[in-house]
């Protein structure tokens, strides 16, 4: 028990220096706020959030590129309270609603049964719900596509394109 | 002075002290040492060394966590730096916090500042237009400020100097408006910035569209590899700091030039107090620093001080030294020291599509521009306001993706790119008048964390650049409108003075001692060994771009006082 709180704690530290970057040299990383902003099961939730906004396929699916923890990350770092409330419950919402109308877990209902919730909330009367699919949707495509994969193996970022032409025909 | 354990003055003594190391102090730094003169460069920030300091250089996109979006944390401590649209989590460590460098704002004004070795020539736009004789002639032609005590046949051969060595890419485009320099291999105009160039000069007299003249080396010369610089790679991520030295900053080019002569100290962590004045020998003597580590007062002395801590700063300095010869600042006999402070109208930009060229696009990537010179009131005065305006001006292919839906839907309209439009943007860059209400003073009450007097800035817009703002918004929107572009939007940013970067002004130079503080040499009228050649010598501020002619002015001014130092004049 007491090993389990020594490394709860060593996480919440780290949290703390995740707040900036090492090398942004300068800033005050202790006058960042921290902590954890999701719990462990509503991290699960996220994940399975952000892989049924882009599923594996012939490729990785947003989950497994760990876009849900930058999804998380975003929100702790650069948004407000209020939209960080809004993911929190938002997520407790899913597994709630999730429970309620498949008496399962959000995270172990099928694809078809996360997609049905997931467009409810899109087209929910409660503005907080329509807000979290809208913040977590754009996240989710901001992460996945600015992911390592996705642009080495997919999009073929060039650090380094060394020419500028100003005019040459669109590729078919 | 509690000097006891510092070293002797002996060893506090140079032949000439530098205050600052950005984009003009780099220039007055190597053209000191290498013409000889042992030089103390005083910077007030940390020692920023090329490449081995540019920590997030090389880093990939998703690399950054927040993928170069701020912590709100930083934005909210940094409400002014968060303004600049270059303050990012790639470069947010090159500016000044807001909170450690506090300033007293009677009106809003976005001072963005960069402490460090190198200052803001790591992080600036590197747009390098020369003045004309247009420009020069200005003040006295439309009988505001003060005339300038030069023209642009004094500074000529002196912007043909810096652009060779800075490496400047441009086009020699043959107009009496904007003088063609040394000029590396042009950038491309893309296929709508050439159509719209050719559109304007059929319809409207007297206005041109060319590619930017930019800092960046496109073919580089052996000026350049000796500098260690290498051609730029079209990286666009100039903000970083190169590693290729691709783009000219005072960290890949001068200032390490000025080390290899041997003649250059650095002294990183060295806030500028005030510069000393010798009553009996009637100039200064040197500087009081206080050593941002120790908070210790430290002082320097030398023959020649040049002060080019960047604009506003400059002023701050010269305001704080005070003596019994100058109680209201150094060289301050005429009251004008703090006034006619001036800078650039940013505030509109203008929007629209193209429709054609939809079978092309551009390919890579182009760290440059278009750019329209000034073609309001050149030869003579013609509207309700005076002076006029450059502008930026641009064309892009506009890509887009499906983004509705979620699921394997949503996965494949991502991954697959779309053209739309071509996006056509413009933006101003406004002359402003300098004015003695638009100044900037030490405040009476408020320290900084030094205990030096806090800049107390009083800047605003006036009735000229409204209607600046209002021909502008109505001649781009024409002449996009006359070019078939559709969608054509006009936008006020509502951006405070300061936030274009360009503030000048406030030590200004001119002819006559009862009205300026600097001459035709930038050199103080009254303490003949200071010269303040930064954005604060400036007696107006036309429209391009700044840095070159600080450049220019810089170099210009050493070689002057190296000539006067040699022959006893000092």
């Amino acid at each position: 028990m007491e090993r389990r709180v020594a490394l709860k704690s060593m996480a919440v530290a780290m949290g703390a220096m995740a707040g900036l970057p090492a090398w942004a040299s300068g800033w005050n990383k202790s006058s960042l706020k921290v902590g954890i902003l999701l719990s462990a099961d509503q991290s699960a939730v996220l994940k399975g959030v952000v892989e049924a906004i882009i599923p594996k396929t012939d490729t990785p699916g947003a989950g497994e590129l760990g876009v849900g923890d930058f999804v998380q990350k975003m929100v702790k770092d650069c948004y407000d309270k209020k939209s960080q409330d809004i993911l929190a419950k938002g997520l407790e919402t899913l597994n709630t609603q999730s429970m309620k109308d498949f008496n399962k877990a959000f995270t172990d209902i099928n694809r078809a049964q996360q997609t049905q919730l997931l467009t409810a909330m899109e087209k929910s009367g409660d503005a907080d719900q329509k807000a979290f699919f809208g913040t977590v949707k754009n996240l989710t495509i901001q992460g996945y596509m600015s992911s390592e994969y996705v642009m080495t193996n997919i999009t073929h970022y060039e650090m380094i394109p060394a020419r500028y032409h100003g005019c040459v025909p669109v590729k078919q | 002075m509690a000097n006891f354990n510092i070293d002797s003055k002996k060893a506090r003594t140079y032949d000439a002290i530098v205050i600052g190391s950005g984009i003009s102090g780099g220039w007055s730094a190597k053209e000191l040492t290498e013409k000889g003169l042992k030089t103390l460069v005083l910077e007030r920030g940390r020692d920023v060394q090329h490449i081995k300091d540019y920590p997030t250089t090389n880093m990939m996109p998703w690399e950054f966590e927040h993928r170069e979006r701020l912590p709100r944390e930083v934005v909210e401590a940094n409400p002014i730096a968060s303004r600049c649209y270059n303050f990012k989590e790639s470069s947010a460590h090159f500016f000044a916090k807001d909170n450690e460098h506090p300033y007293v704002q009677e009106k809003p004004f976005d001072w963005i500042r960069g402490y460090q070795v190198g200052g803001k020539s790591l992080l600036w736009a590197r747009q390098t237009q020369r003045w004309s004789k247009y420009d020069f002639e200005g003040p006295a032609r439309d009988k505001f400020a003060v005339e300038w005590p030069i023209g642009y046949d004094d500074i000529a051969p002196w912007y043909s100097y810096v652009e060779k060595f800075a490496g400047i890419t441009g086009n020699k485009d043959g107009l009496d408006t904007l003088p063609d320099g040394e000029f590396l291999a042009p950038h491309d105009l893309n296929c709508v910035e050439k159509y719209f160039k050719e559109q304007v000069s059929k319809q409207f007299k007297d206005r041109h569209i060319i590619i930017g003249r930019a800092a960046h080396i496109t073919d580089p010369q052996q000026i350049h590899l000796d500098q260690g610089r290498a051609k730029c790679q079209h990286r666009v991520m100039c903000e970083r700091g190169c590693p290729f030295g691709g783009y000219f900053s005072s960290n890949s080019s001068t200032i390490p030039w000025a080390m290899k002569t041997g003649n250059m100290t650095l002294r990183p962590h060295s806030v500028v107090h005030s510069i000393i004045y010798d009553d009996k020998k009637k100039k200064a003597s040197g500087v009081r620093v206080i050593d941002a580590t120790t908070k210790q007062m430290i002082e320097f002395y030398a023959d020649i001080i040049f002060v080019n801590a960047a604009a506003l700063n400059s002023n701050l300095i010269l305001l704080n030294s005070i003596s019994s010869r100058f109680p209201d600042g150094l060289g301050n006999d005429s009251g004008v020291l703090g006034k006619y402070v001036a800078f650039h109208n940013y505030r509109a930009s203008v929007s629209g599509e193209y429709e054609g060229f939809l079978d092309s696009t551009t390919d890579g990537k182009r760290p440059n521009s278009g750019y329209i010179p000034r073609f309001r009131n050149v030869y003579k005065q013609e509207t309700d306001f005076l002076r006029g305006y450059a502008a930026g001006f641009g064309a892009n292919r506009m890509t887009y993706s499906d983004r509705n839906g979620i699921g394997e839907s949503l996965k494949a309209g991502l991954l697959e790119t779309k053209y739309g439009n071509w996006s056509v943007g413009s933006h101003m860059m406004g002359e402003t008048i300098p004015k003695e209400s638009n100044y900037v003073a030490l405040d009476k009450n408020l320290k900084d964390p030094f205990g030096m007097s806090q800049l107390k800035i009083s800047v605003g817009y006036d009735d000229n650049d409204e209607k600046m703002i209002k021909d502008y918004v109505e001649q781009i929107s024409e002449m996009f409108t006359s070019a078939g572009f559709k969608n054509v939007k006009a936008h006020d940013g509502n951006r405070n003075p300061g936030n274009d970067i360009h503030e000048m002004g406030g030590v200004r130079m001119g002819k006559d001692p009862k009205t300026s503080l600097l001459n035709e040499w930038n050199q103080l009228h009254a303490c003949k060994n200071v010269f303040v050649t930064d954005g604060a010598c400036m007696t107006s501020t036309s429209t391009q771009n700044p840095s070159l002619t600080y450049m220019a002015l810089s170099a210009r001014a050493a070689d002057y006082a190296v000539k006067q130092l040699k022959a006893k004049n000092l």
